[in-house]
């Protein structure tokens, strides 16, 4: 049975295509044949396939889906394809995620490496590009990209053993799916990991369809979808795409996203229609004209019957492409042409008032405990001790509110450079006024002094409501049965019992008083109690006259915090939370090292709970995520300016000012990869005192 | 020689037109497995605990009840068991042992007449290339209990490279060349198995679960059947092959390898890094010891160390481990980056006495 059918396919495939492989020796069935071929397959790539190896940068933190990421590392040799005779070399931006100082490149068949550099980034699809000084490198033609079809072997290649004379490692699948991540990437089953990163995905004939990134559906970083590797889930960038862009990534141009600037009224993705429900100020689609209550119908005369097909038009456009736009406006069609995409550098700044309100504090409005200097409420001539009631629009009507939070959350859809309102009840009975002031963006510096005076004592005390506004909260419960909260240094365990946390209050704690909430995460090997207690001790006075309260979890872990102890984290931050009158502005994630690694990682991840995060030596990997309005979070960055991380340091607060995040950073000249000097520590301290600025 | 090209569109028009019959389960597979499985057996023994499991697969490689398996603690029992795959049940003892070689050899008694992989004679076979297809015959997750064959998967030979070529990443075992595989073998209970080609010849067996260290992902990997290590025994150097310890192991009279003594001192060699200030400061060259053999190399300040002997030293930490392990009078290839060109250069190490200055440190954390 077996022997007629192979010989009734080697006839019928040799009388389709007439060749002489037909007559190969005995033992040569389909399989060998295939084999054969993959065997071919790769051999002709393996010239273009070269291995990368780094030296120096960070250690870092891997994010992965709902807290689940286990990778920490990407220090492994991986792989990269040749693009550029002279020398261009693309590969995954995994692999220099942890900003190495230094990277080689192995090309096959030489024995001399090479000194690379990083010429570019493609940041929509993960790619970097390398250049290094070598000529007449071989240079592989791309497949078409119309050739991939799912179900077509997919040989995936890298370099991560030896890189010199042999062939590239290999795994093999099938492509899964074309136009995957938006339109940008094939999928493909075949083993996907840190050992072919880079390298590329090749077809049966020895053409090169794409070269393989981790990526995720859910994720938008270098780093996201590692945590798929070797799953039968991989993604790979069509090479044609590459060489698309590769003349605008050789004038060293990143390569970002393009941004339209509208949202979606409905948060449905797959909902009926798209109807703009907000422009971004500044945004492409402002400066065109696009209007609140537009329904978008087609992007380049394709139809876009609902926000999924938007993002499947949008995904693979880069900022600086046109596009042309058709909109329904009531009952007309408008057509917008040649709308140039932004490259989403108009995220919105959080707008700033310039007060810091008095805490716990049950009457109506916000008193104001402290005025910025310069700032618009000191423009405006508000002064410590006035009572801001109302708030409106430049036109709109004055509206009452409740407390802090309230007059936040109204200020929150007001942005930086607009004009509002505000009806001022002056100190001491005085007087009410009614003042204009134009918000302003937040400071990048900390004030020098602030008054000591910042609370009422009345956290317990229910606040009081106003008609018009929304019912204020009910105030933090009172805790067990009247039992006083322990205070001091306290060990804790999680629910199960294993792990260790410490808190700390002061001895003189008051439920009525809402704390900040300092989250200590230790750097590498000082989660010792010991470790715990020297650092509490040194902030031990800084707890009490500033209100504080700290919650040090520990690892045990050689090498330090990884992501997955997230949930951990957060367990100890919600048992402090529950135990304790604590103030949900100034909760801050600060860690050193690793610990600031962590730092940057709970922030973003635990977005309804932290509200700032401090580090010092510590760097941020991957790209921040999206500014969310009513979640905000700020970040106080300390660097030495002789710690080898000082440029990865920089390079974050760049990167969390573009993202329109407020960030101080703090670079001091002579200090190596410690912890913080006193008068940057005091600043610390004061920092969070400011964190419920307005 | 046919080119790839013809062959690739002869597969892809055959495949096309024969689309219903390979949706059938491919005969030649099952045959090949019905051929295997006889010759595989379950070993049990102590684990379960710190993550080493309590069973394992064997190899039958005599007709009288030798078994090839990996060298593990699971074998470091009185009550060591193996299974045959017709069911019946036996007590083990261990025969032989060669850790370089990651392997070990136990007997049961009283049996005969089975059906085994002439190890010496599946030497023989050439190396698979990259990209043949393979199965793994193994009890991964002791999924297959009693007379049940072995779990059967496939794959094809990823790479044929050293796991140690890069020190300290893999925590592998044995040093030389071994098969890494697509097929995701590193399963609890899969070591010891058994790695085929697709006609069912032994290629390797398969080794023990491991990740990578710098990328903490797991390798699937199979010591080849052709392994051989060097080492020594009364005082000579030898080297055995996979072969040659089945053989004498079966006769009785394997005597284990000495590991090859490591050099005692720490060979000089005058090259003072900058401090170790972080886990990933790269091996900067602070200092040149004068008239050092690395002053004699050509070592200058500032140049950064690279590669050792081609083997990539990305930190201070992993450069000095590495000179450590090194021999001195022997001449060794260093490639250091200098400016944007990489240099290569020869360091003869002299044998070890000296006290290098203490390079300056500097405090992790200073209290606040």
């Amino acid at each position: 049975m077996l022997r007629r059918s192979l010989l009734a396919l080697l006839a019928t495939a040799g009388v389709l295509l007439t060749v002489p492989a037909v007559r190969a020796a005995d033992d040569d069935d389909v399989e060998t044949l295939r084999q054969k071929a993959i065997h071919a397959a790769v051999v002709k790539v393996a010239p273009y396939v070269v291995q990368i190896e780094t030296a120096g940068g960070a250690d870092m933190i891997v994010s992965g889906g709902q807290g689940k990421p286990v990778i920490r590392k990407g220090h492994g040799p991986t792989s990269g394809v040749i693009v550029g005779a002279d020398g261009y070399i693309i590969t995954s931006s995994f692999n220099f995620v942890n900003k190495p100082s230094d990277i080689f490149v192995t090309v096959p068949g030489q024995q001399q490496r090479f000194v690379a550099k990083a010429v570019a980034r493609d940041t929509t699809r993960m790619l970097t590009l390398l250049k290094i000084e070598a000529q007449n490198l071989p240079v592989p033609t791309p497949a078409p990209k119309g050739d991939s079809q799912v179900g077509q072997t997919a040989l995936a290649l890298g370099r991560s053993y030896d890189a010199i004379d042999k062939l590239p490692n290999l795994s093999i699948g099938i492509v899964s799916a074309v136009n995957r991540l938006w339109g940008k990437a094939i999928q493909t089953d075949a083993k996907i990991s840190p050992a072919n990163y880079g390298g590329p995905l090749v077809d049966l004939q020895g053409r090169i369809m794409g070269v393989l990134i981790p990526a995720s559906p859910r994720g938008e970083d270098e780093i996201s979808g590692v945590e798929y590797y070797d799953s039968g889930l991989g993604f790979a960038i069509p090479l044609e795409d590459v060489m698309a862009v590769l003349p605008k990534l050789k004038e060293k141009k990143d390569l970002k996203k393009g941004i339209l600037g509208i949202t979606p009224q409905s948060p449905d993705i797959y909902g009926p229609a798209v109807t703009v429900g907000q422009v971004q100020p500044g945004s492409p689609a402002e400066k065109a004209g696009v209007k609140v209550g537009d329904v978008v119908k087609e992007i380049d005369g394709k139809p876009v019957a609902n926000q999924a097909q938007l993002m499947h038009l949008l995904g693979p456009k880069y900022e600086g492409d046109t596009i042309t736009l058709k909109l329904q406006r009531g009952g007309e069609e408008v057509e917008l042409k040649n709308v140039a995409l932004g490259g989403g550098a108009d995220a919105v700044a959080q707008a700033f008032l310039g007060i810091l309100p008095m805490r716990d504090d049950p009457e109506v409005g916000v008193e104001i405990r402290y005025v910025y200097p310069k700032s618009p409420a000191d423009t405006a001539g508000l002064k410590a001790g006035d009572r801001i009631t109302k708030l409106g629009g430049a036109q709109g009507q004055m509206q009452p509110f409740s407390g802090r939070d309230q007059f936040l959350a109204m200020l929150g859809r007001v942005s930086a450079g607009q004009e509002v309102k505000l009806e001022v009840q002056r100190k001491d009975g005085g007087k009410t006024d009614t003042v204009t002031v134009k918000l302003g963006p937040v400071p990048e510096d900390v004030p020098e002094k602030l008054p000591a005076d910042a609370t009422h004592k009345k956290a317990l005390e229910p606040r009081k409501g106003v008609p018009g506004a929304p019912p204020p909260p009910p105030p933090p419960a009172k805790g067990d049965d009247e039992k006083k909260p322990e205070t001091g240094l306290v060990t804790k365990k999680d629910a199960g019992g294993t792990r260790t946390f410490y808190v700390y209050a002061p001895k003189d704690y008051d439920p009525n008083v809402s704390y900040a909430l300092l989250l200590w995460l230790h750097p590498v090997n000082k989660g010792k109690k010991d470790d715990i207690k020297e650092f509490t001790d040194a902030w031990e006075d800084y707890c009490k006259d500033n209100h504080l309260i700290m919650v040090l979890p520990t690892t045990d872990a050689q090498g330090g915090w990884v992501a997955g102890d997230a949930d951990f984290v957060q367990e100890a931050v919600q048992s402090t939370l529950g135990a304790y009158t604590i103030d949900r502005r100034r909760i801050v994630a600060h860690g050193m090292g690793n610990g600031g690694q962590m730092a940057f990682y709970v922030g973003f991840h635990d977005r309804d709970t932290i509200r700032a995060v401090a580090t010092s030596g510590a760097g941020m990997t991957g790209q921040p995520k999206e500014k969310q309005q009513n979640q905000p979070l700020s970040f106080y960055l300390v660097a030495g300016g002789k710690d080898p991380l000082v440029k990865l340091i920089a390079e974050t607060k760049t990167k969390l000012t573009e993202a329109k995040y407020p960030v101080v950073y703090k670079e001091i000249p002579n200090m190596g990869h410690q912890y913080l000097d006193i008068k940057t520590l005091e600043e610390l301290v004061r920092w969070i005192d400011s964190l419920d600025r307005i | 020689m046919t080119s790839p090209r013809i062959v690739a569109g002869l597969l892809g028009g055959a495949a096309l037109l024969l689309c219903p019959l390979t949706l059938r389960a491919d005969p030649s597979m099952a045959e090949v497995a019905a051929q295997v499985q006889p010759k595989m057996v379950k070993v049990f023994g102590s684990g379960g605990v710190r993550g080493v499991p309590h069973y394992g697969t064997g190899i039958l490689v005599s007709p009288d009840g030798h078994v090839l398996t990996v060298y593990s603690v699971m074998l470091d029992t009185p009550d060591l068991r193996v299974h045959l795959p017709d069911g019946r049940r036996f007590h083990a003892k261990v025969v032989a042992t060669e850790p370089q070689l990651d392997l070990a050899l136990v007997k049961i008694d009283k049996v005969g007449n089975l059906p085994y992989f002439d190890v010496p004679k599946e030497a023989e076979r050439p190396i698979a290339e990259v990209g043949a297809g393979v199965l793994a015959f193994s009890n991964l997750y002791e999924v297959a209990t009693g007379g049940e064959p072995l779990s059967v998967q496939r794959g094809v030979v990823s790479a044929y490279a050293k796991l140690h070529g890069k020190k300290g990443i893999f925590d592998a075992p044995y040093q030389g060349e071994v098969y890494i595989t697509d097929a995701v073998t590193n399963n609890p209970g899969s070591a010891g198995g058994a790695l085929t080609d697709r006609k069912g010849n032994l290629l390797g067996i398969l080794g023990k679960e491991m990740t990578n260290s710098l990328t903490d992902t797991w390798v699937n990997y199979a010591v080849p059947v052709q392994a051989t290590v060097e080492g020594e025994r009364d005082g000579k150097k030898v080297t055995v092959s996979v072969a040659e310890f089945v053989r004498d192991a079966i006769d009785g009279k394997y005597a284990q390898l000495l590991e090859k003594p490591k050099t005692a001192a720490k060979a000089f060699h005058g090259i003072v890094l900058v401090p170790n200030v972080v886990d990933r400061t790269p091996p900067y060259v602070e200092d040149v010891m004068p008239e050092s053999p690395a002053a004699k190399a050509g070592f200058r300040p500032d140049d950064l160390i690279v590669y050792v002997q081609g083997e990539q030293v990305p930190t201070v930490k992993a450069c000095k481990e590495l000179l450590d392990t090194l021999p001195p009078n022997t001449p060794y290839q260093v490639e250091v980056r200098r400016g944007d060109k990489l240099v290569t250069l020869s360091l003869t190490m002299e044998p070890g006495k000296e006290k290098p200055p203490k390079p300056p440190t500097t405090d992790d954390r200073r209290n606040p």
